[in-house]
């Protein structure tokens, strides 16, 4: 694991070697997935993806326009962020307005890769047909989901640079966040047998999260945190196992971890439920919440993970049985 | 030997033949709701089912068919009971084959207030979303009457399908408005929107007992009322019959059953508008047997979609509205065709 951390870091300090080149003789970046774009001047005028916009934004490229995937000032991913000057083009998933995107004549748009889905934000299969014309107006780049979140922190910073941007910032980030994950590390090897179930109860449906498709949990997997794997992932949609309320105790974790985009509403959910009182982990209230598919930057990963270890340390390893 | 003692006539049937028959039911009735309890998503085989009732001690399994599936199964029976008699009694006071609550508006209404809480407050437990939904079942209707008894004839069948009609795409207006506009209200409205009995236990259950309870009970003794309303208005009012107040006493007692059972659940079509001619095609036009007998019929055809909606779905479940449309269409079909039913 500092292995990989060291040869990220390596990356990043080499600036130019890599993913991306800027500067006057035309713009190229290898984007997340696989392909590498280019374009004889470097895109000016760009539509991200509003996390994609926070992490940009980090390195002083401000997009003209963006599109979210809930009510700006509710997402748990944009608290604090500032959209000032930017033309929100939407704030609900799969909804994009995409004529007041085509007045801004945008030269770049720019989301999250998809894996699961072959896709980047705002063109992945529900969304409306109407919204998907985003992608015609121009190249659509992003760093992906796919096996760690550093992964695309560092594809974003990639990006940023072959914009023009100075990533300087991020060094002293990146040595923060590497402390935090040393610390969450000491705590996961201080609890062997710690298991963690991330779940998403909602309506009469329990969600159970499947890490393969979500970096974070991989992350947190490769960090020695035993995030159980659910073993029959929903075949059309397999980033969730949809177990019914019934046997919502079919999986007994040590910790529970709440998707953190519907908290409370989603533990709400599980407590309406008589199931609730055979989950050992929720009874003992070994639970918490989970940043679920919206980390992009190490300020806030940094954050997540202090707030993790600390939850580490207190937990009990002997609630569940798994 | 007197010549007047034998009367054949296609339509009356002989009484102990359809007590009988009600017995059937109701033993059908019976099985069908340990089936409910015994089968679901969770495997649980019939030795343990049995032991949960007998002698229970704490545990998973035990808990997902007493505090799970028994009181889903007990809603399953109130609100087919509810939506069936109310279906019987509003095609009985319209004199409509194809009265249903969702055309009278109380499904719509029901809608309506749910999305405009959601608009005003927020998500709202299911414990309380219930009151907003009977509440708004009960505006419409209460709108829907006075709309249609407008005029020196009052509520006559014709006006109420119009009014009903015009409350109901005034709603849908609002729900979808509101719908449209904010994307909380869409989440809240779409699960519920379907009609379903997941996820519901006790506290929804015992909260609504009483109106059940009460509104069947007045339900069973509308009969005798119904059967001269179906002559006509003229001749009901030859009998003794005061029109206009038995006509709105019905529509109360619809309100309450229907806005009951559309508050638990969500709104479920088909079930009020299919089972009383199911009934019909037994009991012939007396609607005192009809009632009897939707007030069995209905909860079973609920609960085997609802128990349909659990087995049949690969993961989590089908909500049992939408297998009650999928099952219940064929067969209303089938009815139509086959029989002469659509006489009211």
């Amino acid at each position: 694991m500092a292995g990989i951390l060291l040869a990220v870091s390596l990356l990043a300090a080499c600036g130019t070697d890599g993913g991306s080149e800027g500067g006057g003789d035309g713009w190229s970046y290898v984007s997340g997935d696989g392909e590498r774009y280019t374009a004889e001047e470097v895109p000016t005028s760009i539509i991200a993806h509003a996390y994609a916009a926070k992490v940009l934004m980090e390195f002083g490229i401000t997009p003209v326009g963006s599109y979210a995937d809930a009510p700006i000032t509710e997402d748990v991913g944009l608290q604090g962020v500032d959209f000032g000057g930017i033309e929100i083009l939407g704030e609900e998933w799969g909804v994009i307005d995409v004529e007041k995107a085509a007045e801004l004549e945008p030269d770049l748009i720019v989301g999250d890769w998809w894996p699961a889905e072959d896709a980047y934000s705002g063109l992945e299969a529900g969304v409306e047909d109407e919204s998907r014309r985003i992608g015609e107006l121009a190249p659509v780049v992003g760093a992906s989901q796919g096996d760690s979140i550093v992964d695309l922190i560092e594809g974003y910073a990639s990006l940023a640079e072959s914009l023009g941007a100075d990533t300087e910032v991020i060094d002293e980030q990146r040595s923060e966040f590497e402390a935090a994950v040393e610390e969450f590390e000491a705590a996961t090897a201080a609890k062997p047998g710690l298991t963690a179930l991330a779940v998403s109860p909602y309506d009469a449906d329990y969600y159970v999260a499947v890490p393969q498709y979500a970096p974070e949990l991989l992350d947190f997997q490769s960090w020695g945190l035993a995030v159980i794997d659910p073993d029959s992932p929903d075949e059309d949609f397999p980033y969730w196992e949809t177990v019914s309320m019934e046997n919502a105790d079919k999986y007994q974790p040590d910790v529970l971890l709440f998707d953190d985009r519907n908290y409370p509403g989603n533990m709400d959910s599980l407590d309406a439920q008589p199931i609730a009182d055979e989950i050992a982990a929720y009874v003992a209230g070994a639970h918490t919440t989970w940043p679920a598919y919206w980390l992009h930057t190490y300020p806030d990963y940094t954050e997540q993970l202090e707030r993790l270890t600390a939850f580490i340390l207190e937990a009990d390893e002997n609630i569940g049985t798994e | 030997m007197t010549l007047t003692r034998r009367r054949s006539t296609t339509s009356v049937r002989h009484r102990p033949a359809l007590w009988m028959w009600l017995l059937v039911a109701i033993g059908a009735l019976a099985l069908v709701s340990v089936a409910s309890v015994a089968l679901g998503a969770r495997e649980v085989g019939l030795r343990t089912v049995v032991q949960a009732f007998l002698d229970p001690t704490p545990a998973a399994d035990v808990t997902v068919i007493r505090e799970m599936r028994l009181p889903r199964t007990l809603l399953g029976i109130a609100v087919g009971a509810a939506l069936a008699l109310g279906g019987a009694l509003l095609q009985g006071v319209a004199r409509n084959p194809l009265a249903d609550t969702g055309v009278m508006g109380i499904n719509s209404g029901a809608a309506a207030a749910v999305a405009i809480s959601v608009l005003a407050i927020g998500y709202s437990p299911a414990g309380t979303q219930v009151w907003y939904a009977f509440a708004g079942a009960a505006v419409a209707t209460v709108f829907v009457y006075s709309v249609a008894s407008v005029g020196r004839e009052g509520a006559t069948p014709v006006k109420l399908a119009l009014a009903g009609a015009a409350v109901t795409a005034l709603c849908a207006s609002v729900t979808s408005a509101i719908v449209l506009s904010d994307p909380d209200a869409l989440d809240q409205l779409r699960m519920w929107q379907v009609g379903s009995l997941g996820g519901r236990n006790f506290s929804v259950f015992n909260q609504l007992v009483p109106y059940f309870l009460a509104g069947t009970v007045a339900a069973l003794f509308t009969g005798r009322a119904l059967n001269m309303l179906s002559l006509g208005d003229d001749l009901a009012r030859s009998f003794g019959l005061r029109v206009p107040s038995t006509r709105a006493l019905v529509f109360t007692i619809v309100t309450v059953l229907c806005g009951a059972a559309t508050a638990a659940c969500g709104p479920i079509v088909f079930v009020g508008l299919m089972i009383p001619h199911l009934a019909r095609v037994i009991t012939g036009p007396d609607y005192r047997w009809i009632l009897a007998f939707s007030l069995v019929l209905g909860p079973i055809l609920l609960l085997i979609c609802d128990i349909l909606g659990r087995v049949v779905a690969p993961s989590g479940e089908i909500p049992v509205g939408v297998v009650v449309g999928i099952i219940g269409a064929p067969v209303f079909v089938a009815l139509v065709r086959y029989r002469q039913v659509v006489k009211v």
